[in-house]
Parts: structure tokens; C-alpha cells; sequence
């Protein structure tokens, strides 16, 4: 149990770092007076959309049998994983601003 | 534990966007938007649909997103301090903008190769 928390928390963790979620989070509590009512209102934001995320994943579990499921997961992180570090015209747009 | 109260050096600007509850409710509606169809959002569902497990996978994603905001909120409140609050409202427009358009180009992008 512990090292498949461990893994989703540092994939995600990482994932979220520099995400486009957390840099409006950073404009959000710089100008704003209000950094606390920034930190709860994307913190529940973000749990509220993992929850959504998590349910979809369950309730596909249901559906598709294991196998394939481990299957599809493991191309689409590795997608997501090379759509991070491959730099394409998305990432440009970032590092231009 | 940095202070998170409202920082008085800067300006007083007119109430609506400094109360608590709309300041509140803004963050949760950009960032619940640009949050769904993300990847992180993907990958949270990837990993709980293939662990089976998605409590486990809940519980660490959420935790993860929580301190990620926490740093986003620190590293703003940094950000404000260092850089003078006019500037900074100037590049926090900016780079809203970038990630609009970042948004922008990604939907359009998907919607073309579809």
C-alpha cells in the first residue's frame, strides 16, 4: 500500500511543479490579499478534480479487464511523461512569458 | 510557518477582490477548470485505475496537490514581497495570459488532430 502512495504522490508532486495549476496559484496569492483564501481554494480545487480523476479510474477498472488496463496506464503515462520532457511549441509558449 | 495573514504593505484595492470568499471562490473556479482534462488529472486516474486501489491513489495525489498549492501560495507571497505590487500585478497579467493562451493553443491543438 505504502509504496504505491509513495509513487502517486511523487508523481504528481512532480507533475504539478511549474504546471499551469500552480503558476496561476502563484499569480493568484502575489497579487491578491488573500494568500490563505488562494491556498484553500486550489487546494479543494485540486483534490476535487483528483477525486473525479480517481472515480473515472474506478469506475473504468470496472470495466476494462486488469491487464489491459495496466496496459493503457502505462502508455498513457509514459506519453504524459514524454510530453514533459520532449520540449514542444506548448512548452515554448512557458519559458517565452 | 510563513505568515499567510493579509500583508498590509500592499495598497488597499476596492473590497471585491480582496474578500475572502470571492478571492476564494475565483482560485477554486480557475484552478477546478484548468485542472480538469490535466495531466496530472490523467494521471491520477491512470494510476488508480491500474492499482485498483484509487483510496490510496486519492490520498497521495491530494496530499501532492496540496503541497504543491502551498508552495504556489508561498512562492506568490515571495514574489509579491520582493517585486513592488504594481509590477508584479503587471507580470502576474502576463503570465495569466501565457497560461490562457497555453490553455488556448492545447484545445485547439486537440481539437484540430481530432
Amino acid at each position: 500500500m505504502l509504496p504505491l502512495l509513495i509513487s502517486t504522490f511523487t508523481t504528481i508532486f512532480l507533475a504539478e511543479l511549474g504546471d499551469k495549476t500552480q503558476i496561476a496559484t502563484v499569480s493568484l496569492s502575489g497579487t491578491s490579499k488573500r494568500p490563505l483564501a488562494v491556498f484553500i481554494g486550489s487546494s479543494a480545487a485540486l483534490v476535487l478534480a483528483s477525486l473525479i480523476g480517481v472515480i473515472a479510474g474506478g469506475a473504468i477498472a470496472r470495466v476494462v479487464p486488469d491487464n489491459y488496463l495496466k496496459l493503457i496506464s502505462a502508455f498513457g503515462l509514459l506519453g504524459i511523461g514524454l510530453r514533459l520532457i520532449w520540449p514542444n511549441k506548448s512548452n515554448e509558449v512557458i519559458s517565452e512569458v | 510557518m510563513p505568515n499567510l495573514e493579509p500583508d498590509k504593505k500592499i495598497p488597499p484595492e476596492n473590497s471585491v477582490d480582496n474578500d475572502f470568499v470571492s478571492v476564494l471562490t475565483i482560485t477554486f473556479t480557475t484552478v477546478f477548470l484548468a485542472e480538469l482534462g490535466d495531466k496530472t488529472q490523467i494521471a491520477t486516474l491512470l494510476l488508480s485505475a491500474q492499482s485498483g486501489k484509487p483510496l490510496v491513489v486519492f490520498l497521495g495525489a491530494s496530499i501532492a496537490l496540496i503541497c504543491s498549492s502551498f508552495v504556489g501560495v508561498v512562492l506568490g507571497r515571495w514574489l509579491a514581497t520582493i517585486i513592488s505590487p504594481i509590477k508584479f500585478k503587471y507580470m502576474a497579467g502576463i503570465t495569466m495570459i501565457g497560461v490562457g493562451l497555453w490553455i488556448g493553443i492545447q484545445a485547439c491543438e486537440s481539437l484540430i488532430n481530432q
